[in-house]
C-alpha cells in the first residue's frame, strides 16, 4: 500500500473518530508533560560538596523536593506516576467509537487488507494523533518553563525552571510515547485482526472470569510483606536487596492489577446476584450488560481503582506518620518540650494526597468517556428499546445500577488493598530510647557554656512502639471521593441517553 | 477444470454444527448456487470457502494447493487479488466515498491513488452509479449501496466471485438489476461465481445448484441444459 | 399455476378497441400481446366473434375478398365497450377457490401412497419447475427480449418461484402431513 493511500485510509473517519484522536492527543500531551517534568527533576546537578554545603543541596530551588539530592529521585518517580493514570485515560479515550472503528477495520480485511496492514493502520493513527500531543506537550514545556522562570526575592525558584533535560532524553519521550501507543493499540486489536467478519460473527463467549484476581491480590500482598523486612534489616548493599525491591514492585503492581482486574469478577458476580433476585426491568438490564461483559466495568474502573488503592495507601502512611509524630510528642513532652517529628513528611504526604486528587479527577475523566462510549456504541439497542415502549427512566436506572453495584465493593476491595499495603509497608511505629539534655534555667544561664552545665540534666526517655490507627475517616473521605465521582460522571453520562435514544438512531447504520 | 475444490468440510460454531462434511466443486467461470434454508450452513460454506473461516476439518483447494492452512496474511492477499466478496449488506465502509470504497482493493494492492479511482469510476459506471462517485454509502439508497459493493468486489477482475444473499436486501426489480449486471460482468470477465441464496428465482440464474440442508449436502448437480445467459460457459 | 380462466371474449374486445380487425389479425394480436399463454385456435376465435356478435358487442364492419379466403372485419359496439369498461373495472377476486393440479396430485398421492413416494413427486416436480424458471430466466434476459416477453416471463418466474418455496415448506412437511391424514380422519371435502 504507498504512503499516501495509507494516510487516507488511516485518517478516514467519523465525528467520533476525531474526537478519539483529539482525545489521545491530549492524553499524550499530558503523559509528555509529567515525563517532562520528571526528567528535569532529574536533570539537576547535584553541587560539589563544600564546607558551608556538606549535604550537596540544590539552594536554588524553594522547595526541599528539589532541593535535597536524596529526595529528587523520590519527586521524579512520583511525577511518572502520574503518568499511569492518564495513560489509563488514553486506553479509555482508545475504546471511543472503537465499535465503528472495529467494523470499519474488519471492513478493510473484508476487501483484502491483510492483518499487518490494518494493524499498521491503526498504528499510524494512533501514532500521528500521540505525536502530535507529544509534540504540543513539548511546545508547552518550552514555552511553560520560560513563563515559570520567576525567582522570588531571595533569588530562588519555585521550580526547576533553570535547567533542561538532556535533548536525547526529550526526544525520547516525545517519539518514544506514540510508539509505545501504537503497540498498544495493535496489542488491543487482536481480536479484530483475527477475523474480517469482524463482530458479526463472534464465538459464545467463555464462562465469567473466575476469581483469580483475588489469588493475585494476596501473593501481592505477601510478596510485598516478604520483600519488606528484608529490605529493612539489611544494609543497603546487601545480596538481597535487589530480589527484596523485586518483591515490593512486582507485590505492590499484582496487588493493585488484582484490584482492578477484580472488578471483572465483582461486576459478573453483582451481575449474577442481581438478575436472580431483582423484580424491575431496571436491575434486570443492568445484570444482563454487567453478566456479558463484565470487563467494561474492569476497563472503565482500572484507572480510578488504581488511584484509590494508592490513596488508600497514602492514607495509612499519613497515618503512620501521625503517630510517629505523637509518639515524638511524648517523648519530647516527658523531656519537656512541645515538638513533634520532623513535620516535612507529613506536608510531603499533602502533596502525594493532591496527586491522588488529581489522579482520581483524571481517572473520573476516564470513566466519563467510557460511560458515554457505552451510551452512544450501544444507542442502536437502546434506540430499539425506547422504539417498542421501554421508558427511558428505565433504562437511565439501568445504566445507575450498572455503574454503582460493582463501583461500591470494587472500591471497598481498593480501600482495603491498599491501607493493607501501607500497613505492610510501614509497619508499626517505634521510637527508639531517647536520651535529651534539657538546661532547665534561663536563657541567660543556659546559653553560658559555664553555667550551663549545672543545670543541665538528661531525661531518659523508653522507647515508645504503637500501632498507627487504620484511618478510617480519610478511607471513607476517600471512597466517598470516589463513589461521587462515579455517580457524577454516571449524571452526565445520561444526559446522553436522550439523543441516543431517537428512534431515528434505527435507521442509521 | 475444478479450480476450487472443497473436501469433506467440518465446521462448528462452538457446540452447533454449522458444516458436517461438505465436497463442492468450482469450476472454471463457473456460477454455481448454493441453496438451503436458513442456518443450514451455506454461509458458513462460502466463508471457508474464501478463506475467512478456515474449517475445523476437510481441505479447501485453490488451483492444485491448500488453501486453509495457509497464514491468514496470504489468504487476505488472495482474497484481495483472486477472490470477491460480496455479502448481503454493510460491507462498504461507512467513512469513504462510493469511489474510495470500490477503489479499496486496488489502493490496499498498491495501486497509486488516482489509477485506482479511474478504475473505481469506470466501474461505478458499469453498475449506472458514476454520479455517486463521491457519496458516503450513509446518503445512498440500499440498492446504490449494493451496486457499490457489487463494482467492489469485481474491480480486482477476480477468479472467484463469493456472493452471500446479494440481493437479500433489495426489492425484486432492483435485485435483478444488480444481480443481471453482476451475472454478465462475471461471465465477461470469466469469473467463477458462488453465489448464496434461499431465492429460487435468485438460484436460477447460477449453471448448477447445490442444496444443503443441515450443514450436508442434499442435492447437488441439477445440472440442467440450458442456453447460457450470453458469453460463453 | 394462475387462478382462474382468461376470458377470452374480454381480450377480443379489448384488441378490436385499438381499431376494427378480422379474425387472423385478432389473432395474431392475442399471440403477441400475450406470448408465453396459449396460442389461441382460430376455431375458437370466430366462434367467440359470432356469440359475441348475437350479443350485440360486435358488428361486422365490411368484408372483402381479395383472392384468398373470405376475410370479414369486426368492429367494436358501444355496448361492446360498455362491457369492456366493466370488465376493467371489476376487480378480480383473488384466488376464490384453492385449487391446482399439484396441490390436488399431492393430497392424493398422501392417500395412496408412502411418504417416500409423495417426497419423491415433489422432488420430481421441483426439479421441473427449476428447469422451467430457469428456461424462462434465460428467455427474460435474451438480448430480444421486449418488454412484453419480459412482463409474462417476470409473472411467470414471479408463480414458480412461490410455487418452489411451496414445494420445499411440503417437502419438509410431508412426514406430518402424511401422519395427519393416516391417522386422524381428513375432514370433510
Amino acid at each position: 500500500m504507498r504512503p499516501s493511500a495509507l494516510l487516507r485510509l488511516a485518517l478516514a473517519g467519523t465525528r467520533t473518530d476525531t474526537v478519539r484522536v483529539l482525545l489521545t492527543a491530549v492524553s499524550a500531551a499530558l503523559a509528555a508533560l509529567a515525563a517532562f517534568a520528571a526528567l528535569t527533576v532529574l536533570a539537576i546537578p547535584t553541587p560539589p560538596a563544600t564546607a558551608d554545603n556538606m549535604v550537596r543541596w540544590s539552594e536554588q530551588y524553594s522547595n526541599a523536593l528539589l532541593r535535597e539530592p536524596g529526595l529528587r529521585g523520590g519527586t521524579a518517580f512520583a511525577l511518572v506516576l502520574l503518568m499511569v493514570p492518564v495513560l489509563a485515560l488514553a486506553g479509555q479515550c482508545a475504546r471511543l467509537g472503537a465499535p465503528a472503528r472495529d467494523r470499519r477495520l474488519a471492513a478493510l480485511r473484508l476487501a483484502g487488507a491483510t492483518p499487518g496492514q490494518v494493524t499498521r493502520l491503526a498504528m499510524l493513527e494512533t501514532g500521528v494523533a500521540c505525536l502530535f500531543g507529544t509534540l504540543c506537550g513539548l511546545a508547552l514545556y518550552l514555552v511553560g518553563r520560560e513563563l515559570l522562570h520567576r525567582p522570588d526575592e531571595r533569588g530562588q525558584l519555585a521550580l526547576p525552571t533553570d535547567v533542561l533535560p538532556h535533548a536525547g532524553a526529550l526526544a525520547a519521550v516525545v517519539v518514544g510515547l506514540p510508539l509505545v501507543a501504537g503497540l498498544a493499540t495493535a496489542l488491543m486489536l487482536r481480536r479484530v485482526i483475527t477475523t474480517p467478519l469482524g463482530v458479526t460473527r463472534r464465538a459464545a463467549r467463555e464462562r465469567g472470569p473466575g476469581p483469580w484476581a483475588g489469588v493475585l491480590i494476596v501473593v501481592g500482598v505477601a510478596a510485598f510483606i516478604l520483600g519488606w523486612p528484608v529490605l529493612l534489616r539489611r544494609t543497603v548493599d546487601g545480596p538481597f536487596v535487589g530480589l527484596a525491591l523485586f518483591l515490593i514492585a512486582a507485590g505492590g503492581l499484582a496487588a493493585i492489577l488484582g484490584t482492578v482486574t477484580g472488578t471483572g469478577w465483582i461486576s459478573h458476580t453483582t451481575g449474577r446476584l442481581l438478575r436472580r433476585y431483582a423484580r424491575h426491568p431496571a436491575p434486570l438490564l443492568a445484570a444482563g450488560r454487567l453478566m456479558s461483559d463484565p470487563w467494561a466495568g474492569s476497563r472503565a474502573f482500572a484507572a480510578l481503582l488504581a488511584a484509590v488503592t494508592f490513596g488508600a495507601g497514602a492514607a495509612g502512611l499519613r497515618s503512620h506518620f501521625v503517630t510517629e509524630d505523637r509518639l515524638a510528642r511524648q517523648q519530647n513532652r516527658l523531656a519537656g518540650v512541645e515538638a513533634g517529628a520532623n513535620p516535612f513528611y507529613l506536608n510531603t504526604i499533602s502533596l502525594v494526597d493532591l496527586a491522588v486528587t488529581v489522579a482520581v479527577l483524571i481517572a473520573a475523566a476516564g470513566l466519563l468517556v467510557a460511560v458515554v462510549e457505552g451510551v452512544v456504541a450501544r444507542r442502536r439497542a437502546y434506540a430499539a428499546l425506547t422504539a417498542t415502549g421501554v421508558p427511558r427512566t428505565t433504562l437511565a436506572w439501568s445504566l445507575v445500577w450498572q455503574a454503582v453495584l460493582p463501583a461500591v465493593p470494587a472500591i471497598l476491595l481498593a480501600l482495603t488493598v491498599g491501607a493493607v499495603l501501607a500497613r505492610a509497608l510501614f509497619g508499626d511505629a517505634d521510637r527508639g530510647p531517647s536520651t535529651t539534655s534539657v538546661c532547665d534555667a534561663g536563657a541567660q544561664l543556659c546559653a553560658d557554656p559555664a553555667t550551663r552545665e549545672q543545670y543541665t540534666r538528661i531525661t531518659e526517655s523508653p522507647a515508645v512502639h504503637a500501632v498507627p490507627d487504620v484511618p478510617l475517616e480519610q478511607l471513607a473521605l476517600l471512597g466517598g471521593g470516589a463513589l461521587a465521582a462515579v455517580l457524577a460522571t454516571v449524571l452526565v453520562g445520561l444526559l446522553f441517553l436522550r439523543p441516543s435514544t431517537a428512534v431515528e438512531e434505527l435507521r442509521a447504520t | 477444470m475444478s479450480q476450487l475444490q472443497a473436501r469433506d468440510l467440518t465446521r462448528s460454531y462452538g457446540r452447533t454444527p454449522a458444516l458436517r462434511g461438505v465436497t463442492l466443486d468450482v469450476d472454471e467461470g463457473e456460477i454455481v448456487a448454493v441453496t438451503g434454508p436458513s442456518g443450514c450452513g451455506k454461509s458458513t460454506l462460502l466463508h471457508c470457502l474464501a478463506g475467512i473461516l478456515r474449517p475445523d476439518a476437510g481441505e479447501v483447494i485453490w488451483r492444485g494447493e491448500r488453501l486453509d492452512t495457509q497464514p491468514e496474511a496470504a489468504r487476505s492477499r488472495l482474497r484481495r487479488t483472486e477472490f470477491g466478496v460480496l455479502f448481503q449488506f454493510g460491507q462498504l465502509v461507512a467513512e469513504l466515498t462510493a469511489a474510495e470504497n470500490v477503489a479499496l482493493p486496488l489502493l490496499l494492492a498498491g495501486t497509486g491513488r488516482r489509477a485506482a479511482r479511474e478504475t473505481a469510476l469506470s466501474w461505478l459506471e458499469r453498475f449506472g452509479v458514476a454520479e455517486l462517485a463521491d457519496v458516503r454509502p450513509g446518503e445512498m439508497s440500499g440498492g446504490q449501496q449494493q451496486r457499490c459493493a457489487t463494482a467492489r468486489s469485481l474491480v480486482t477482475g477476480p477468479r472467484v466471485l463469493f456472493a452471500d444473499e446479494p440481493t437479500g436486501a433489495l426489492d425484486t426489480l432492483t435485485g435483478e438489476q444488480v444481480l443481471t449486471t453482476l451475472v454478465r460482468l462475471a461471465r465477461e470477465q470469466r469469473t467463477s461465481v458462488v453465489l448464496v441464496t434461499h431465492e429460487p428465482r435468485i438460484a436460477a440464474y447460477a449453471d448448477r445448484e447445490v442444496t444443503l440442508r443441515d450443514g450436508a449436502v442434499e442435492h447437488s448437480g441439477l445440472e440442467l441444459n440450458v442456453p447460457s445467459t450470453g458469453g460463453a460457459r | 399455476m394462475n387462478s382462474g380462466r382468461v376470458s377470452t371474449p374480454h381480450v377480443l374486445l379489448g384488441l378490436l378497441a385499438t381499431g376494427d380487425k378480422h379474425g387472423y389479425e385478432l389473432k395474431r394480436a392475442h399471440d403477441e400481446r400475450l406470448p408465453q399463454a396459449r396460442p389461441l385456435a382460430f376455431g375458437q376465435v370466430y366462434a367467440t366473434l359470432s356469440r359475441m356478435q348475437r350479443d350485440g358487442l360486435v358488428t361486422v364492419a365490411g368484408q372483402e375478398r381479395d383472392g384468398g379466403p373470405d376475410r370479414t372485419t369486426y368492429a367494436l359496439t358501444g355496448e361492446g365497450r360498455a362491457a369492456l369498461d366493466r370488465w376493467l373495472n371489476d376487480v378480480e377476486p383473488p384466488y376464490p377457490y384453492v385449487t391446482s393440479t399439484l396441490l390436488a396430485k399431492m393430497a392424493v398421492a398422501l392417500l395412496v401412497a408412502d411418504v417416500d413416494r409423495v417426497r419423491a413427486c415433489l422432488a420430481a416436480q421441483r426439479q421441473a419447475h427449476t428447469a422451467r424458471l430457469r428456461e424462462l430466466t434465460v428467455l427474460k434476459h435474451a438480448p430480444s427480449a421486449t418488454l412484453d416477453d419480459v412482463v409474462a416471463a417476470d409473472f411467470a418466474i414471479a408463480h414458480l418461484d412461490a410455487d418452489l418455496k411451496w414445494l420445499a415448506t411440503t417437502l419438509s412437511r410431508v412426514a406430518d402431513w402424511h401422519r395427519e391424514v393416516r391417522h386422524e380422519p381428513a375432514p370433510g371435502p
